[in-house]
């Protein structure tokens, strides 16, 4: 018989050792994060679950969430649904030509480290902004302001190279044009990093553990509205169905987000049926289209992209995929938004025509249900973010509608990186596209058309005008008239939708599903903000959030 | 025994050569242009002027062995880069998320070990009756069901229906109980069945026959086949411990569980190549280092192993 050798339960001793040991580091951390957590938590909060880390929210930068940077840095103007509107700036004026902006500024207003917000501030930031103006290519204004001086303790002069005319809705964007303390930055600036990250905002970011919460205090200090809950703790739950679990057992307050982020239309309408939960949804805030691809063989043809704008059956994917949430796009750009109430030609759902067209230019339907012409396939590649919930319905719906028309689709749902390396190539034929929403569109998104990274310029390289769409494009970002600018929105939205360069779905929303205690729920113009400061919770007493 | 040790840890070091290689090769060979991920992790948008900054920034511009020998160098000394998304040193990120990893991964063999174990010796004991064929039926169905559909299922039965548990994250002791429960089903189910099979086959041993022969009592008899055969699966015990810490992936996304197996997920979807080298290179050593362990252990524990014999 062999006898039992102390050193076979080694790996008991071992695994028992690793659990204790690791738990009681845990704790330690877990006491330590926990003091902070526990003196924010005396208040009442929330608790938002996102499947993203609020990352690093240095505001000159962009690898944080930009919910999160909104909640702590302010802008000078903000975008609201009736135009700019004051915010640190309490006025403003422009030069005749348009080149020179000067700003007054509040002067109650201080940063939470207890710096003054002034002129200097304002200088700094900006100046901060600039030296890193390669990494801000895709906002003309970085590329515009030549210069930034404070004229006196509260008055900024800004000048720009040109009459660009999105200044002021670009300074109000959710970056990179928003203000952190001075006395953060390093090196007099912020592109090598920052030494904190304290705004003038409502909200005070207390304490950050990487891929597990951020903590926001409310501001008691803060120079508008004050929020009204004291504390907001953002959870990161990477799993979809986690969340929604969460949501369920009642240790998430809020799930917020846009386009299937954060959870599927099936998701958001299952929640709703169940009326344990209060559900919200925006106006229509950004476009759902799919990007069309003139410089691939198949969608070269111009037939072809016209007979596919036919083929694709838009209301059934907005009665049935999207529950009817959504509205019907007939154009790219919703006619709700600024320039873009462009009279263009409506193309209802009509496969006969479709087949007609792709017949008239010679496809012919094959004995495989798929249409030839001489030694070409009529094959498509729709390529998405796996990662999507939404995507990826949409696109068997579309392999469908546009199977029944003799045109094989294959899906290619890909990592995010992998998606965007395509999307950079312009190797695709069809490509999920959302537009930035507003106050992006129109100006941004469209400036955007002109950037060899995008996917929209890659689509737009087979179109025998894409100079000329480029170079009016470019005019339009100067152009000081306002009739004259409408003109070449005009000019410019017709010439994309006669050229079928994007199939439009629908216009999307950004949708909210939350406690029924939880009130003042509400949607900012950008898809990317949360006014957690608007909301506050029903009753007297308690904490809801753990 | 000494020997031996010597002998495996001079083996190791080509072996660990080439998981470096492979790891540094895996994300060379990335379809990917690691500047132009570096900057689009960002949402920085990626022009030519930058992506050829961002490439002198990192030294991707110098040649392909330069780059390797530099990283290597580097690991040596505990470098081993800066995270494209957080900007953070590696080594930094790895030493933050290991210790929640190490802490599933160790409740986890508790549990194959607390309730492997006395499956095993019910299934033995009812061998070939109703109660081993539903324990092993169960047992299957556990080494079956994916770890994320198991995950969420346990969160909707314990922490949803009966509000027993929370849903995720780290907040306390309670928060061990589902992951590593998760996390330890296939191995548990592994682990019962192999201890099964050695029970069994001990128990036909002549040692057996004459403890029974003796009158021992069927306790006593039990205690012996059970001491011998938890011996005889001590080398898959030993290698369940980093198959756990590498398994915890899937578990640590639904259980929002801030370990490495999270970060590596993190880095893959981002092409965060640095983290993703480091946890490449970082789990091949986890193994080979657990399995030179194991192998010193049974040569301790059976001598005969480390003079070259072999083990009956």
């Amino acid at each position: 018989m062999q006898t039992r050798h102390p050193l076979s339960l080694l790996p008991l001793l071992f695994a028992l050792a690793l659990a204790l040991l690791c738990s009681a580091c845990l704790d330690g951390a877990e006491g330590d994060a926990g003091g902070d957590r526990a003196d924010a938590q005396k208040g009442r909060g929330i608790v938002y679950a996102s499947t993203k880390d609020i990352r690093d929210i240095n505001p000159h930068l962009y690898g944080g969430e930009m919910a999160a940077q909104g909640m702590v840095f302010e802008p000078l103007v903000v975008n609201t649904a009736s135009g700019v509107q004051p915010w640190l700036a309490t006025d403003w004026e422009i030069s005749q030509d348009g080149k020179v902006y000067t700003f007054h500024l509040r002067q109650d207003v201080r940063f939470t480290d207890g710096t003054p917000f002034d002129a200097e501030a304002v200088r700094l930031n900006i100046m901060a902004v600039l030296a890193n103006r390669q990494r801000h290519a895709w906002l003309d204004l970085a590329n515009e302001i030549t210069g930034c001086e404070a004229l006196d303790r509260y008055t900024v002069r800004l000048t720009l190279a040109h009459p660009y005319y999105p200044t002021l809705v670009e300074l109000g964007l959710a970056r990179p044009f928003r203000f952190l303390s001075p006395k953060c930055f390093v090196d007099g600036g912020t592109a090598r990093g920052v030494k904190g990250l304290v705004g003038t905002g409502p909200w005070i970011l207390k304490e950050h553990r990487l891929g597990e919460y951020a903590l926001f205090a409310a501001n008691r200090d803060y120079w508008g509205a004050k929020p009204k809950l004291d504390f907001v703790r953002w959870k990161v739950v990477p799993d979809h169905q986690a969340i929604i679990l969460g949501l369920q057992k009642g240790e998430i307050d809020l799930v917020f987000g846009a386009d299937g982020d954060m959870f599927s239309i099936d998701n958001f309408e299952a929640l709703k049926a169940t009326g344990r939960f209060a559900t919200a949804q925006s106006q229509p805030i950004a476009s759902r289209a799919i990007l069309v691809n003139a410089h691939q063989p198949f969608t070269r043809e111009r037939t072809v992209r016209l007979a596919l704008q036919y083929a694709v059956d838009r209301q059934a994917i907005v009665d049935g995929l999207l529950k009817g949430s959504e509205t019907r796009a007939d154009t790219l750009l919703s006619p709700r938004v600024r320039y873009c109430d462009v009279p263009l030609e409506v193309r209802a759902h009509d496969p006969q025509r479709a087949a007609r067209l792709l017949d008239a230019a010679g496809w012919v339907m094959g004995p495989d249900g798929v249409r030839h012409k001489g030694s070409e396939r009529a094959s498509v590649r729709l390529a998405y973010n796996a990662s999507n919930a939404q995507e990826r319905s949409i696109g068997e719906f579309l392999q469908a509608n546009l199977r029944d028309l003799g045109i094989e689709v294959r899906l290619l749902g890909e990592e995010k990186q992998a998606f965007l390396d395509r999307q950079k190539s312009g190797d695709f034929e069809l490509q999920y596209s959302l537009s930035w929403g507003t106050p992006y569109d129109p100006q941004s998104y469209v400036s955007s058309w002109r950037i060899p990274a995008h996917g929209d310029y890659q689509a737009q390289l087979g179109l025998e005008r894409k100079d000329w769409l480029d170079a009016q494009i470019t005019r339009l970002m100067t152009e000081q008239d306002e009739e004259v600018r409408k003109a070449l929105y005009r000019d410019i939205l017709t010439y994309v939708h006669m050229e079928c360069v994007y199939i439009p779905i629908s216009y999307s929303r950004t949708r909210a599903v939350y406690n029924k205690n939880l009130e003042g729920v509400s949607f900012g113009l950008s898809q990317y903000e949360i006014p957690f400061e608007k909301m506050r919770l029903a009753g007297e007493t308690g904490t809801l959030a753990r | 025994m000494p020997g031996l040790v010597l002998r495996r840890l001079l083996a190791l070091i080509p072996l660990l050569l080439a998981i470096s290689f492979l790891a540094f090769c895996l994300a060379a060979a990335s379809p990917s242009d690691p500047a132009e991920v570096a900057l689009r992790v960002n949402d920085i948008t990626p022009t030519p002027e930058l992506i050829e900054e961002t490439r002198h920034e990192l030294g991707l511009d110098k040649p392909f062995w330069e780059r390797y020998c530099v990283w290597l160098f580097r690991a040596l000394q505990g470098d081993l880069g800066t995270s494209f998304v957080t900007h953070r040193p590696v080594t930094d990120e790895m030493l933050r998320a290991l210790p929640p990893t190490l802490a599933l991964a160790g409740f986890a063999t508790l549990i194959v070990l607390g309730l492997g174990i006395p499956c095993a010796i019910l299934c033995f004991a009812s061998a070939g009756r109703p109660l081993d064929i539903v324990l092993r039926g169960l047992i299957f169905l556990g080494s079956a069901t994916p770890s994320f559909w198991a995950g969420l299922l346990f969160i909707w039965l314990f922490a949803v229906h009966l509000n027993l548990l929370p849903t995720g994250g780290l907040s306390g002791g309670t928060s061990f109980i589902l992951p590593a429960l998760t996390l330890a089903l296939p191995s548990l189910a592994t682990y019962t069945r192999l201890l099964r099979a050695s029970m069994l086959a001990t128990a036909q041993q002549d040692f057996v026959l004459y403890a029974k022969a003796q009158g021992r009592s069927r306790l006593a008899i039990l205690g012996q086949i059970v001491r011998n055969s938890l011996q005889s699966t001590l080398a898959t015990l030993g290698m369940t411990i980093p198959k756990l810490l590498a398994g915890a992936f899937v578990v640590e996304c639904v259980f929002a569980w801030p370990g490495l197996g999270r970060l590596c997920v993190t880095a893959i979807f981002n092409r965060d190549l640095p983290v993703i080298q480091a946890y490449v290179l970082f789990m091949g050593l986890c193994f080979v280092l657990f399995n030179l362990f194991m192998e010193v252990v049974a040569g301790l524990v059976d001598p005969r192993i480390g003079k070259g014999g072999r083990a009956r």
